[in-house]
């Protein structure tokens, strides 16, 4: 493994709220207002679209999601993710807007000596997180969810309102899932077209919508709206709308440190297949040696066929550990390595 | 209705005016671009005041703006699900779509367009 390189390992954090005005509610934000939240998280907007439900920003690190009283914001590299709380807070009281329940995710940082304040351990990260959210937040939560494999173990803390807990038990979002993959040492080949050819010409978003197409993560889900930006000489983002769901991949490509992520929301409801042919096409792209699959849900039968799909793709899985939260369900985190391995 | 003259950015607030800016378009055979956007989408906003700075100085180009919301028909009509959506048109048939806050793309779209233009420059 390389000494020093990019983190791929995102930080990951998703912040409801309740209020007033819940139709545009944080979407109303002003783009310098968001800029300035962002650069105290070191990083910016490099493209963005909206659609009926929410707005999707593709940022220098990773992605950031607004829905009218929903943050989903996940960043890469060195960032510093839990400084964009106190800011969002702040704006989000400003349009009479508050924070009932957090949830902060991630795995294992491949260069954990590079992370700054208050990335420098995951207690110094609980600690910071409970010193920033609002008291309210009563039932809280921290966990490190081990698997077999040391590079990988799973980081959640999750934060949540009693009102939350009472208002929302019959939410459309307690029928959402979120799955999260974290895939490391991926095919040298398919890796490879992620890089982009020297002096190509080409604007950074059309060279990301040629990725798109030459690897196939445009069949993942062929409904969505794919909103993608290729970084110069490497790497590469995507933001994916279809409806009201999100989702988004992140690839470093370098050897010795090659890393891409998926995540996507679904429901509970939804034909089983589907969630089995999106996994699938995932690990076409980019045959990991190594795959964490991190299950957030209500159901507790969705982690059963996370597992099939992958081992169908000539994975093993090496580990599945389960944990409950509150409001959030429970997390199932299943480590798979290939079978060449 | 916002002013017609050259180098604007028109925003068409009923179906009759955007008829009647298309009705332009078709005669004239300048490129028109039209820009799709909703006042709570958050993407549009970046892009607005660069695109009213682009008309300024494209007088060649019309610039026409409809909100998703006022004009629902008209957006359903031309299938725009995400905003911003960018329309490129000439004599009323669409030649290229740029969808989302892409300053550089729809720069190069323009220019693209501009230079296969009888009309242009």
């Amino acid at each position: 493994m390389a000494e020093s390189g990019f983190e791929g390992f995102e930080k990951r954090l998703e912040l409801h709220f309740s209020g007033d005005d819940p139709i545009t509610g944080l979407r109303q934000i002003e783009f310098e207002t968001l800029e300035e939240i962002l650069s105290a998280v070191q990083c910016t907007v490099v493209s963005s679209v909206g659609n009926h439900y929410f707005d999707s920003y593709v940022l220098s690190e990773s992605s950031l999601f607004l829905y009218p009283t929903k943050i989903i914001i996940k960043t890469c590299g060195t960032t510093q993710l839990l400084k964009s709380i106190r800011p969002f807070l702040h704006y989000a009281c400003t349009i009479g807007l508050s924070l009932t329940r957090c949830m902060y995710t991630r795995g294992n940082f491949i260069f954990p000596k590079s992370q700054p304040y208050p990335h420098t351990s995951f207690k110094e990260e609980v600690i910071y997180l409970e010193q920033t959210l609002p008291e309210n937040l009563f039932y809280k939560k921290a966990s490190v969810m081990p698997s077999k494999l040391s590079s990988h173990a799973w980081h959640v803390f999750s934060a949540v309102d009693q009102s939350y807990l009472i208002d929302n038990a019959d939410d459309h979002d307690d029928q959402l899932f979120t799955l999260e993959v974290c895939m490391t040492e991926l095919d040298c080949l398919l890796a490879k077209k992620f890089f982009r050819r020297h002096n190509d010409g080409k604007t950074s978003d059309a060279a990301g919508k040629e990725m798109t197409l030459m690897t196939g993560i445009c069949d993942i889900n062929p409904n969505a709206h794919i909103c993608d930006f290729a970084f110069d000489p490497c790497g590469y983002s995507m933001n994916g709308l279809d409806g009201d769901r999100y989702s988004t991949i992140h690839v470093t490509p370098e050897d010795g440190f090659s890393y891409a992520s998926f995540e996507c929301v679904g429901s509970v409801y939804d034909d089983c297949r589907k969630i089995s042919e999106v996994l699938k096409k995932v690990v076409q792209v980019f045959r990991p040696g190594t795959m964490s699959v991190s299950t957030t849900s209500t159901s507790h039968e969705l982690w059963t066929r996370v597992a099939t799909a992958v081992e169908q793709q000539g994975m093993k899985c090496r580990s599945c550990t389960v944990d409950e939260f509150p409001a959030a369900g429970s997390v199932v985190f299943q480590t798979f390595t290939s079978r060449r391995k | 209705m916002a002013g017609v003259e050259e180098g604007q950015l028109i925003s068409c607030h009923t179906i009759e005016a955007w008829e009647e800016q298309m009705q332009k378009g078709n005669d004239s055979k300048k490129l028109i671009v039209v820009d799709f956007t909703a006042s709570w989408c958050g993407p549009c906003r970046i892009m607005a005041p660069f695109l009213a700075e682009l008309a300024k100085k494209l007088p060649s180009v019309t610039f026409l703006k409809v909100d998703v919301d006022e004009l629902k028909s008209v957006a359903a009509d031309w299938a725009v699900e995400a905003m911003p959506t960018f329309m490129f048109l000439k004599e009323g048939k669409i030649v290229d779509k740029v969808v989302g806050a892409q300053k550089e793309m729809v720069q190069q779209t323009i220019a693209k367009h501009m230079n296969t233009s009888t009309s242009a420059i």
